[in-house]
Parts: C-alpha cells; sequence; structure tokens
C-alpha cells in the first residue's frame, strides 16, 4: 500500500513529490437569461477558490453533497473545464495555459473513470475498439501483436476473461461494466486517475470488488487516484488525504485518520454524524448532529464562511462577514497537515462554544435546477 | 382496531399484525418468453408501531414486493399470488376501485424519486389537499390548513409559502418531505417506504430518518423500509429481512442480526461495506461473481455460485427457511457458525 509511503512524506506542499499543484481555482458558470441575446445575470459559484496538492502515489479523496463542486472541480484538473481564475500545475505544467495538440497529449497522463459506466460507454462499441481508441489515438498501439498483448494484460490487470474483447458493454453487469471503463482508463497508461464517484452506481458487493480492483490497480502501476465521492465511507476507505468540500470550497483537509480521529469543521463533524455505521449498538449510541435545511444555492452562496447559515456553532462575530482561510488549527493532536477553514475551530473543540438551535432558512432553487445542469461540454467523450 | 399499541408490541401473535404477508408469489410472463419469478414465496408480518425491513441488492424483488403489496403492479403479464392481509381483507383480491380507495388512506407509499413521484404542473399544495379530498371527503378550503400543517410537521420551512410553490422549486430533500407529507395526509395504518433516502444526500437523509422514526414511535403506524443500505436498516428497523433472488435467506431481529449474521449472504454483505470507524487500510471481503450467476431455486440454493460456505447438498436441493428456534430464521444448508471470524 501507499499508505506507508504518504506516511513517511514530511507536509511539504513544495517538494518533487507533488503531482498536481492546484492554486486559487475558480469555475463560474454563467448564468444566461435572454430571448434573443443571452444576457449575464449572474454566476453559480461552484468552485470559488481551492488549493489542493496531489502527491505522487497517493489517493486523495474529495467528499461533500451534491451541488459541493466536487465534481466540477475535478473536471477542473482535467481540463474538461476551463478554471475561471487560477493554475493547475500538473506535473511541472500548467494545464489551464495548453490547448490543443499539447493539450490532447497531456490527456494520456490523466484518465477520468465515471460514475455511470453504461453512460460512458459507447453501445456500439465493442469492448476491444473502447480499449484500443485510446492507444491509437496517443499512439500506444504501433502494431497489431503488441496492441492486443496489451489489452490481454488490460483485462486480465481488471478481472475480465479475454473473451469480453468481443463483446459489447450491454452484455456485461454494472460491475464489469465499471472494470471496462477502469480499463480503458489504464490503457493509455496514465498518471493520474480521477474517479468521479467510481462505485456509487454498483450493488455494495460488487462496490466492495471494484475498491479492491483499485488499491490493488494502485499498487501495480503506482498510480496517483483522486477520488470524488459522496460517500465519506467509501472515501475514508480509499484515501489517503481527504478533503472536505462545502459549497465550492475546502473546509478541511487532513490525512483520511486524523480527520475520522478528529473532525474540526463543525461541517465535518455533521456530515460524519449522518452516515450510517451498519451495527445497531453504534447506531443507538451515537449522537447526530442534525443539520437543518437544505444547502444554499451556489448562485448565491452565502457571505462570510459559507456553511454558517446551517452551523449549530455558529457566533455573532466573524462568521457571517469574514470568509475563513484553510489554516492549521492549534487543537492538541492535530498534525500540520490537519487544515481547517473556520473561525472558531480551537473553541469548539474545547468545548468552549457551544451548538445551539439552528432555524431552518429556505433555500431557492434556480430555476435550472442544480448545479449538474450547468456541468460539462455537450459529450464527455469529445472533449476526451 | 381497538387495541392500543403497547399490547400489540407486547405480543408476537400472527393475529395482531397489521399487515401480514403470505408466500407472495410475483410472477412476470412475457409473450414468448420464459417467465421470470421476481418474487418467491416472501412471507413476514408488520405490527402498529414497528419497522420492518426488506434488505437486498437491486434485482432481489424487494420493490417488486411493495408494489404487490400496493396492487400498483399491471393486471397483464404479471402474476401475483399469494395473501396480502390487512386487517382481515386479502389486499390481493381486491378490485382496482377497492384498492384506490385503500392507497393513500389504509396504506401509505413513499417512493425512491420524489421528483417523478410528484406532478411537476401541479402545485405542492394542491397534491396534497387532493389525497385529502379524495379519502375524506373534504373541500379544498377546508383542506388547505390541514395539508399546511402537514408540510410544517414534516419539517418543511415556511409551509404556507411553499403550498403554492410546484416541485421543481423545491430541494431534493423538500421534495422528499412534501411527498412524506403526502403519504402521511390521511394517516394511514401502513407506510411502506422504498429506498427513502438512497437519492439524498448524508445530512438530508438523516433529517428524513429521524422524521421516519418520529413518526413511527408517535403514531404507531407500520412502516415497512424498503433499502440497499445496512447502515440505515441497522439504525431504523426493529425487524430485518434479508432478500435474495426473490427469497428471504435471514430475518431476524435488528441487533442479533447484525451481531451474528448467519447467512453467508448477510456476513457477505456486511464483510462489503466500508465503515466509517473501521480500520482503515483493511481490505473489504466482496461477494464474488454476480447475480447473474445464480442457480434456480427450485433445484438448488441460488446463492451457492456465490457462496464461501456452499457444499454440495447447495446444488442439488432447495433449502427452506427455518427457524433456529430463537427467532432466527435461515434458509441455508450451511450456515455460518462463526460469523466474527468471516467479517472481521
Amino acid at each position: 500500500m501507499t499508505v506507508s509511503e504518504t506516511a513517511t512524506t514530511e507536509p511539504s506542499t513544495t517538494g518533487d513529490d507533488v503531482l498536481v499543484d492546484v492554486r486559487g481555482v475558480k469555475v463560474h458558470f454563467p448564468i444566461k437569461k435572454g430571448v434573443i441575446f443571452d444576457k449575464v445575470v449572474g454566476y453559480v459559484y461552484a468552485v470559488d477558490g481551492v488549493d489542493l496538492q496531489i502527491r505522487r502515489g497517493e489517493t486523495y479523496g474529495l467528499v461533500g453533497e451534491s451541488g459541493c463542486g466536487k465534481s466540477t472541480l475535478g473536471r477542473a484538473i482535467l481540463n474538461l473545464e476551463t478554471p475561471t481564475e487560477g493554475s493547475v500545475v500538473f506535473d511541472g505544467e500548467d494545464i489551464a495555459s495548453l490547448s490543443g495538440e499539447r493539450l490532447r497529449r497531456k490527456r494520456k497522463d490523466i484518465q477520468m473513470v465515471f460514475q455511470d459506466p453504461m453512460g460512458s460507454l459507447d453501445p456500439r462499441q465493442s469492448v476491444e475498439s473502447l480499449l484500443i481508441e485510446g492507444m491509437k489515438a496517443h499512439g500506444l498501439a504501433k502494431d497489431e501483436r503488441s496492441a492486443a498483448k496489451r489489452l490481454r494484460e488490460l483485462l486480465s490487470a481488471v478481472g475480465l476473461p479475454a473473451a469480453a474483447l468481443k463483446k459489447y458493454p450491454h452484455e456485461f453487469s454494472g460491475g464489469q461494466r465499471q472494470r471496462i471503463g477502469i480499463a480503458r482508463a489504464l490503457s493509455v497508461d496514465p498518471k493520474l486517475i480521477v474517479a468521479d464517484e467510481p462505485v456509487s452506481a454498483l450493488d455494495v458487493s460488487v462496490q466492495a470488488q471494484v475498491i479492491n480492483l483499485l488499491e490493488d490497480l494502485q499498487e501495480e502501476f503506482g498510480l496517483t487516484y483522486l477520488v470524488v465521492a459522496h460517500d465519506l465511507a467509501v472515501v475514508r476507505h480509499i484515501s489517503d488525504r481527504i478533503g472536505v468540500m462545502y459549497l465550492g470550497a475546502l473546509v478541511e483537509e487532513a490525512e483520511a485518520d486524523d480527520l475520522y480521529a478528529q473532525p474540526l469543521h463543525p461541517y465535518t463533524r455533521a456530515l460524519m454524524s449522518a452516515v450510517p455505521v451498519p451495527d445497531p449498538l453504534v447506531e443507538d449510541r451515537r449522537e447526530r448532529i442534525l443539520l437543518k435545511g437544505d444547502l444554499p444555492s451556489p448562485a448565491n452562496p452565502p457571505k462570510g464562511c459559507r456553511f454558517h447559515t446551517r452551523c449549530p456553532w455558529r457566533q455573532e462575530t466573524r462568521c457571517d462577514t469574514e470568509r475563513p482561510q484553510l489554516r492549521v488549527v492549534e487543537v492538541a493532536g492535530a498534525p500540520e497537515s490537519h487544515r481547517v477553514a473556520c473561525h472558531w475551530a480551537e473553541q469548539i473543540e474545547s468545548g468552549e462554544i457551544q451548538a445551539h438551535e439552528v432555524t431552518a432558512t429556505l433555500t431557492e432553487q434556480t430555476a435550472s435546477g442544480g448545479e449538474d445542469d450547468f456541468v460539462g461540454p455537450a459529450s464527455v467523450t469529445e472533449a476526451l | 382496531m381497538t387495541e392500543t399499541i403497547e399490547n400489540v408490541q407486547t405480543q408476537a401473535n400472527r393475529n395482531e399484525a397489521l399487515l401480514s404477508v403470505r408466500d407472495l408469489r410475483v410472477t412476470f410472463q412475457r409473450h414468448g418468453e420464459k417467465p421470470f419469478v421476481a418474487v418467491d414465496g416472501v412471507s413476514f408480518d408488520v405490527r402498529p408501531g414497528e419497522t420492518v425491513g426488506l434488505v437486498g441488492e437491486s434485482g432481489c424483488g424487494k420493490s417488486v414486493t411493495s408494489l404487490a403489496i400496493m396492487g400498483l403492479l399491471p393486471r397483464r403479464g404479471v402474476k401475483v399470488e399469494g395473501e396480502v392481509d390487512f386487517q382481515g381483507t386479502d389486499l390481493l383480491r381486491q378490485s382496482d376501485d377497492q384498492m384506490r380507495d385503500r392507497r393513500g388512506r389504509d396504506l401509505g407509499m413513499i417512493f425512491q424519486d420524489p421528483l417523478s413521484s410528484l406532478n411537476p404542473v401541479v402545485p405542492i399544495g394542491v397534491q396534497v389537499t387532493e389525497v385529502l379530498e379524495r379519502h375524506r371527503g373534504m373541500s379544498r378550503k377546508a383542506a388547505t390548513p390541514v395539508a399546511r400543517e402537514m408540510l410544517d410537521k414534516v419539517g418543511i420551512p415556511d409551509p404556507e409559502r411553499r403550498l403554492k410553490d410546484y416541485p421543481h422549486q423545491l430541494s431534493g430533500g423538500m421534495r422528499q418531505r412534501a411527498l412524506i407529507a403526502m403519504a402521511l395526509a390521511c394517516q394511514p395504518r401502513v407506510l411502506i417506504a422504498d429506498e427513502p433516502t438512497t437519492a439524498l444526500d448524508v445530512t438530508i437523509q438523516a433529517q428524513i430518518l429521524a422524521l421516519l422514526k418520529d413518526l413511527v414511535e408517535d403514531t404507531g403506524t407500520a412502516l415497512v423500509m424498503i433499502t440497499h443500505d445496512l447502515g440505515v436498516v441497522a439504525g431504523l428497523c426493529d425487524r430485518v429481512n434479508v432478500l435474495y433472488g426473490g427469497k428471504i435467506v435471514e430475518r431476524g431481529d435488528r441487533h442479533p442480526l447484525f451481531a451474528s449474521p448467519r447467512h453467508p449472504y448477510t456476513v457477505g454483505l456486511l464483510g462489503s461495506i466500508p465503515r466509517l470507524d473501521g480500520t482503515r487500510g483493511e481490505r473489504l471481503t466482496p461477494i464474488p461473481g454476480s447475480v447473474s450467476d445464480n442457480l434456480p431455486w427450485d433445484s438448488a440454493c441460488a446463492f451457492a455460485p456465490r457462496c464461501p460456505n456452499a457444499i454440495e447438498v447447495c446444488r442439488e436441493a432447495r433449502p427452506e427457511l427455518l427457524d433456529d428456534g430463537g427467532g432466527r430464521w435461515l434458509r441455508c444448508h450451511n450456515p455460518v457458525e462463526n460469523p466474527l471470524e468471516v467479517t472481521r
């Protein structure tokens, strides 16, 4: 496992070991209105200022609820979304500044695994053609014999029989399709794989197979993962470090074990207390921090701390005026790698500030629904 | 119904059950195709104030069970056999009109996807009052305050305004609450919730589950909870039925079932889930294969090809659901003796 590797690395953020360096990335989607002329009437602040570093060989988990911008951030790292502001440096090169042929070639190093394996595999392409397409595009399938060998290797790496090559996506079960999606990502020998909700469409028994597969492949090929998911238990299981997102920004970042042992941001606390655990003894004992109301609209995020409208620990001062930045907190037992964006993290942890009642406020739904409606080019495969 | 909730709860007698499903069998028949048995002899009871869970993965027949109870399966092409006893009447022998009267009044249902279960062109308020108008004969005017009260009860802020809103103006969690308000408007005795929180975020899920829990405690409604999430079951259900391939394979009370699962499938499910409070870096133990490997139940145990405990007899004889004497029901030739060794 890579746990030991990352555990020994110093928390220096600017070493050679950083594969992806995201600095101040913002992705704002314009909201347009008008019959003849489109007028920009506002923006959806999907990602609003995120800094994060992903080290070589580690798994970085990005967790948050729907609409928090985690998928958009994942896509911005692949340059599937052009950041409105900020930079994404991948392996020493600024991706946002690349275009055309150079960008296309760079894409070999960053691959994506999608949530819905049926939607991301062309139903009219056989597995062979699906897998070889990327290799051909990047000049990796030089002659037929070596390509065929590579295909067999890929299939055996993801645990599919060689006979699968001639079949079409509909002939497989959900778990097998996700394996094909993973094989396709692996086919071009990438350095980073961005997996957006890789297991959430699968049944639990199959989910575990795919999680184990991802872990095995990382060990075998020395891959770096960015796993974007809403399921905190899954993310914690596979990630070395976790970033918790809320309304377009990171609110907490820590090593997976530290985050679980000592969640310091009020939102992380609430999120953790809400995750059901399949053990009645735990369920009966645990105290839930029930958040009132819904996620505010990312088109009209609250001023100050984004979470202050739902925070049970909200204070009179600072929370609604000053936006907290990720910082190392002075709490016993919290290492330097554990960063929290909360003004009052220390006081909450020490019990100086107690939780209070929150009255739910209304969330206005934008006419076009959630953030998802704004996301993305017309076709993902086209962009890849 | 005259008996109080408490005395019903203490008696584990079949006669006390509010809803009693016996040998439910649902067969889908399509012209020129082999009939497919989606639900195969499922029996369970639900008592007032009790939450019974039906757990399983996709294709195990849990949703079809709920649709069959509610009489929502089409008559053509589907054969529903068995008995669903609700207060002395067999729901499966009721006419469509009779069932329409019962749905919403005696039996409430909450579906997984609130957006497709709500009418997009009708305001929420009208959709809630409609239930009251239909079943209680109230006028729209008289029903509106009741609807407002319902929305308030399920935790929708500013219900007065929300009555006029259309489904698309509400968030996912609020839509699910509106749907629950509709299902509860006539105070049904039985509420069937089919994956009510699957489409929701965890913090919203926690809100909805707390709401359902309070509801069962306060009103004595019998809740049938259909879900794939064992975590949800662990927190909510009094009794749990684990389904596989259309049959119940294990049944037990919540605490003993989770403490010592005995069917290899239940053990496998629990081993597949990464736990938030587990040790990290530990490998998950998935169930090998997929549902497509199943054997037919008539002559074997359907789970045998995926089962680590399978022995010869599993492929040759059909296991029956038997009581182990301690309230645990098992359909297995070779159950797990010491489940802790397998899961940990």
